[in-house]
């Protein structure tokens, strides 16, 4: 029997052209292949589409099924990058994978090295009769992971480098919640990993349709590192008995969405304190993968309103909260004594 | 009902359920120290410890997702370039090339623009003429409407056939290649 299927294709197409690092040189393409019971090649259809919504596929899916590409493409040089297929047929189970992280931005799941994440998947259609496939009775869930290497951005990530870390059956229909503390992307600096974690659920190998183990959904979750600054210029304990010296702060791997800031306040350095921003030391960062920044802050006595013990703090502020870089507590003292005396002559 | 596995202990319960419960935007206002290699390394291990996957049915074999790769997308089009744009059809798209076009397949000009179908066909109706077809034509189950193929011979414009405006590929008539194997056998 033919059984007619309309399968909703979901497009992100902002989020893949945006995690291959540039907006204007991707275009994206949608394939439905079907795939013919006689094991013979199948038509092959472009799946013409809005850059992103939703909408519904006209085109009849063999009772064998079809598989949904979506890729993207490079103008110059012309590159052809596959970014994600489902595999839809009216016999296997169908599977949603979400990966929920911290951090609000839409177009691509992200997280920083320290940071936890959450996996949810909705599995439907599996089948437990005595006498139903075994194939349609489980399906396969895949946790990969890959390293961008160092100072890497994702771009050109040959994703079939992948290191499997682990594989189980799901053999129930429902929601669950997969919670994990923090990545397991390798490094040898847990702080400064970059890459990320692919969840896939895969139908098994259907011997009597002549079908393989095929995707039927995943989800990706880029890993950033944690940011590290130094202020330099001043150093701890100094005494500031005229004007403040020029300092210079500079801060690597500043998470893609972060603000970064030079705070002072009157005082020891006190984890959590509010001081005053000081002049032409922040910098607001909206970008899809870290970035290093160097400023020279200068004349900024004016948050200094008077001799003390004063703090200097270098803070960025994401998505998970406001993290401390550096700090350097400092002595101001600009009372000028005259050691001299006054006399007279007759 | 959604069920929740636990990859932590509980004293990291408290950021996982932030997750959860995370509202798009939401400000946070927490003030830490950034991490060190040494705490998250903690953090590491216990996921390790409590790997969700691990409490699953394990699963063995080849890992799928390395077996049965879809084709790289630029070998299995044709790539059609003019005027500065490119766009992308599956192999066996196009049904007919005059001679005077054939230049513009597969020739991507270094500096075009890659455009999706529907932008490109509508900057070159003059020179290509799309044929809608069904899917059993398309399949090669049934042939092309009486007069098509004669019109379509006429033509002096790249042809590529289209389902509900989408190019697709024509596979071979299926009794047309099934007479053929059999008159291939002595």
């Amino acid at each position: 029997m033919n059984k007619s299927i309309f399968t909703a294709i979901l497009l992100t197409a902002g989020s893949l052209s945006q995690g291959y690092g540039g907006e204007s040189d991707f275009q994206n393409f949608i394939r439905q292949v079907q795939l013919p019971s006689d094991g013979t090649e199948g038509t092959v259809w472009n799946v013409t589409v809005e850059s992103s919504g939703e909408e519904l596929s006209p085109l009849p899916i063999n009772p064998n099924g079809a598989r949904f590409e979506l890729h993207t493409v490079k103008s110059n040089p012309l590159t052809g990058y596959l970014l994600d297929t489902k595999y839809v047929s009216s016999t296997v189970p169908v599977a949603v994978v979400q990966i929920r992280t911290e951090d609000p931005y839409e177009t691509v799941p992200r997280t920083r090295a320290d940071r936890p994440f959450n996996v949810e998947i909705s599995v439907d259609g599996l089948v437990s009769g005595p006498d139903d496939p075994e194939a349609l009775k489980k399906v396969k869930l895949l946790h990969h992971v890959q390293s961008f290497g160092e100072g890497g951005d994702g771009s050109n990530l040959n994703r079939t480098q992948a290191t499997l870390l682990g594989q189980g059956f799901i053999d129930s229909n429902g929601d669950q919640v997969l919670q994990y503390l923090v990545n397991s992307v390798a490094g040898a600096d847990r702080s400064k990993v970059r890459g990320e974690e692919r969840f896939s659920v895969f139908s098994l190998e259907h011997p009597e349709v002549d079908v393989p183990e095929s995707q039927l959904d995943s989800a990706t979750v880029q890993i950033w590192p944690v940011a590290d600054g130094t202020i330099s210029g001043i150093a701890q304990g100094q005494l500031i008995d005229y004007q403040v010296p020029d300092v210079t702060i500079a801060v690597n791997d500043i998470y893609p969405n972060a603000q970064i800031y030079a705070q002072v306040y009157e005082g020891n350095q006190s984890l959590g304190t509010e001081g005053t921003v000081v002049s032409g030391s922040a910098l607001i960062i909206e970008e899809s993968v870290p970035q290093n920044r160097v400023l020279v802050v200068e004349d900024w006595d004016d948050v200094i309103p008077k001799d003390g013990v004063w703090t200097i703090e270098l803070l960025t502020a994401t998505p998970f909260g406001i993290d401390r870089l550096d700090w350097v507590t400092f002595n101001v003292d600009r009372v000028i004594t005259v050691n001299g005396s006054v006399t007279t002559t007759e | 009902m959604k069920r929740t596995i636990h990859g932590a202990s509980v004293g990291v319960a408290l950021a996982l359920t932030a997750i959860a419960n995370a509202e798009p935007g939401a400000k946070k206002s927490v003030f830490r120290d950034a991490e060190t290699h040494d705490m998250i390394v903690k953090k590491l291990k216990a996921t390790q410890n409590l790997d969700p996957i691990k409490k699953m049915q394990p699963s063995e074999g080849e890992d799928p997702s390395k077996k049965n790769i879809p084709k790289d997308l630029i070998s299995s089009s044709d790539v059609i370039s003019f005027n500065g744009v490119t766009t992308l059809v599956p192999k066996r798209a196009i049904m007919q090339v005059p001679e005077n076009y054939k230049a513009r397949l597969n020739n991507h000009t270094p500096g075009n623009k890659v455009i999706g179908w529907l932008d490109f066909f509508r900057l070159n109706r003059g020179w290509i003429t799309t044929v809608e077809v069904t899917r059993a034509q398309a399949e090669g189950k049934e042939p092309l409407a009486e007069g098509v193929s004669e019109h379509l011979s006429k033509s002096q414009n790249l042809i590529v056939a289209s389902y509900l405006t989408g190019p697709i590929s024509m596979l071979p008539q299926k009794e047309k290649e099934e007479k053929e194997t059999a008159e291939a056998k002595p």
